[in-house]
């Protein structure tokens, strides 16, 4: 069962570097307190883990055929992959090291299935792809919607206030429900952990990373994003939420650092490409090489001086 | 919309039998495009020279705008209307005549003018007031 | 907590808007009171204008505090105030014009002009209040804006008539001149301010789009 500790770790990491995704804007525009905003984080996650989470973590399982200490030495690979990737401040998406790590561990036992990464990889590049759709459709077809409905001042500041919490909590939902799947799922595939009991224990080690770590990382990540007033923030963490919870449904975990970046290019591209950064973009593509390579090798590397 | 809450209070007059350059002077200092030229009579009567007049009447029939005075020039009657006329009106009775502006009168005193301009911004001012009573 | 923002549906914002409402119709009847005291030389009538603006000041007080006590998302707070310091600068400056003319003596040559500025100067209060109720609707403000700016043109043209009338007036002591130019510049400035503070609503305005 101590096999599961470095899952844990993973889903702590996740709770803390992720979090900054939904309510950093929230946070950094004034509109939700800290304590507010990483309260309702660490509960909707927690929720969106336990009503959805298990949907996908078939996929994780079925990639590879793991035992219990390959499961254990995945995570810890990943874990170890998202923080040295943090420490050097390259966008590191916990999706992409967890499957990196148990392809990496299916190479070596030969079990890997790689038609199923096909699938996912799509998925990847989709991410983003799908935040900016959302982004620019939500931009216009909100925009369209309140000019109509709510000219008003008083009730256009009340919508946005309450809007910006709802979409909050919305996200952090679908950061749960999506990417729990990352943090447990192969125990599921190994056999150590029910359904049902991943989800839980990975929506906790998440929150519990949320409630800890988020402050810091909020601080400094929530203010990168730059939406510039709330109602660009209103539809960015709206579209990420959409797009994270689409995927869910598909049933692959995707990165929500991701989704908001597509997100906040697609409103961007609304006003004009100057709020879109092209060094953010490299950095972006390096990660999604590299994570994904580098849990591999990691794992491999465990495993093959393990046993 | 009263023409008097619109009107420009400044108008510059001058005598019948001053030079058209005199006039020239006067409405090229003053920025304005328009005179009262006072006629003498038991009643004083008025007339009105423009910047169409002076061009198109004396310069460019090449005269000296020296050499002939005001009078020769100026249009009688002058169309006046009253202070309290609405500026539909005012636009209506324009469009008649065919003049770009008209002197407002309180009874019989000659008190502003009111050129084209007036009535356009007039127009925008009524508008933006919308409803509203003062 | 934030349920209570959800709770209380917009009250403080309610107050909020009240207020400045309230500050402008001020501004509105101080301007009013300027005009009539200009044309009928009442010196006790233009004393109560000083009154108002110490009204208005008060008013002003409320209004930043009530805001940042939690009124408006803290995006709007800033321009919501500096509009509130706005429209508390224009009620100086009306003081100021009144606190000048109680010290001198104006030239009846130049009542007339000063008067149609008066006029002028409640008009385009009035025209502040319609284009801040617009905004409040979400309105589009371009035309209230313009309608200022017009008048603000209007004003200008009189001020340099103003100018050259009171340049032939015979000064024979120097503060006698010093407070008409004083004076002068005072009434003629008090409709920048407010074409300023109809520019601000265009801000607040856009930005909430």
């Amino acid at each position: 069962m101590w096999k599961v500790i470095s899952g844990i770790f993973l889903g702590w990491s996740l709770g803390a570097n992720d979090s900054a995704n939904i309510f950093g804007t929230g946070i950094t525009t004034g509109i939700v307190k800290y304590q507010t905003a990483i309260l309702l984080t660490a509960i909707f996650v927690l929720i969106g883990s336990i009503i959805e989470g298990s949907k996908c973590m078939r996929i994780v399982s079925d990639l590879s055929r793991l035992v219990s200490i390959e499961a254990f030495l995945c995570a810890l690979a990943a874990a170890i992959t998202m923080t040295i990737l943090t420490y050097f401040a390259i966008p590191a998406s916990t999706s992409q090291a967890i499957i990196g790590a148990v392809i990496g561990a299916g190479i070596l036992s030969g079990s890997a299935d790689f038609s199923k990464l096909i699938k996912i990889v799509a998925c990847w590049i989709l991410t983003p792809i799908g935040g900016m759709i959302f982004g620019y459709l939500l931009y216009h077809g909100l925009k369209f919607i309140f000019d109509k409905t709510i000219p008003s001042l008083t009730y256009r500041n009340t919508i946005y206030s309450v809007g910006i919490i709802v979409a909050g909590c919305y996200g952090a939902y679908s950061l749960g429900a999506n990417n729990v799947a990352n943090v447990t799922g192969i125990y599921v595939g190994s056999g150590l952990l029910s359904c049902q009991m991943a989800a839980f224990i990975g929506g906790l080690s998440i929150a519990s990373g949320t409630l800890t770590y988020g402050k810091k990382v909020i601080i400094t990540v929530g203010k990168g994003i730059v939406p510039l007033d709330p109602f660009t923030a209103l539809v960015t963490v709206l579209a990420e939420a959409l797009t994270l919870h689409l995927f869910t449904q598909i049933g692959v975990p995707v990165s929500s650092s991701q989704a908001v970046v597509g997100a906040v290019v697609g409103v961007g591209i609304v006003g004009g490409l100057r709020t879109v950064n092209p060094k953010m973009l490299v950095k972006i593509a390096v990660g999604w090489l590299m994570t994904p390579f580098a849990a591999g090798l990691m794992t491999i590397v465990f495993i093959y001086f393990t046993s | 919309m009263k023409v008097k809450e619109f009107m420009t209070t400044n108008i510059e007059s001058i005598d019948h039998k001053r030079s058209v350059y005199y006039g020239i002077e006067r409405m090229v200092n003053r920025r304005i495009r328009s005179l009262l030229i006072r006629f003498p009579g038991k009643e004083i009567e008025y007339g009105v020279i423009t910047a169409r007049d002076v061009v198109f009447k004396v310069l460019a029939k090449g005269i000296d705008p020296k050499n002939i005075i005001v009078s020769k020039i100026a249009s009688k009657p002058i169309v006046a209307i009253d202070q309290n006329m609405d500026f539909k009106e005012v636009a209506k009775i324009m469009e008649e005549s065919n003049i770009a502006r008209a002197f407002v009168c309180d009874q019989d005193r000659i008190i502003g003018l009111v050129a084209l301009m007036d009535v356009m911004s007039a127009t925008i001012i009524a508008k933006a007031r919308g409803e509203y009573v003062s | 907590m934030f349920l209570e923002k959800v709770f209380s549906r917009g009250k403080k914002e309610k107050e909020v808007i009240g207020d400045i409402t309230k500050q402008i119709k001020l501004l509105c009847t101080a301007c009013g009171f300027f005009k009539t005291a200009l044309e009928t030389d009442n010196l006790s009538l233009m004393r109560q204008v000083m009154d108002i603006e110490r009204a208005g000041d008060s008013i002003r007080r409320d209004i930043i505090s009530r805001i940042y006590e939690g009124a408006f998302l803290p995006y709007l707070r800033p321009d919501l105030c500096k509009f509130v310091e706005i429209v508390d600068n224009i009620f100086d400056l009306l003081e100021d014009t009144g606190y000048r003319y109680l010290d001198l003596k104006l030239p009846e040559q130049l009542r007339g002009e000063c008067i149609q500025v008066a006029f002028l100067n409640r008009r385009i209060c009035e025209m502040l209040l319609i284009t801040f109720e617009s905004m409040l609707k979400g309105e589009d403000l371009r035309e209230k804006i313009l309608a200022i700016r017009i008048y603000e043109k209007k004003i200008d043209d009189i001020k340099l008539d103003l100018i050259r009338d009171a340049r032939k007036i015979e000064i024979t002591n120097f503060w006698e001149g010093e407070i008409l130019s004083q004076f002068l510049s005072c009434l003629t400035s008090i409709s920048d301010v407010i074409e300023d503070a109809s520019d601000h609503l265009q801000v607040i305005h856009v930005s909430m789009k």
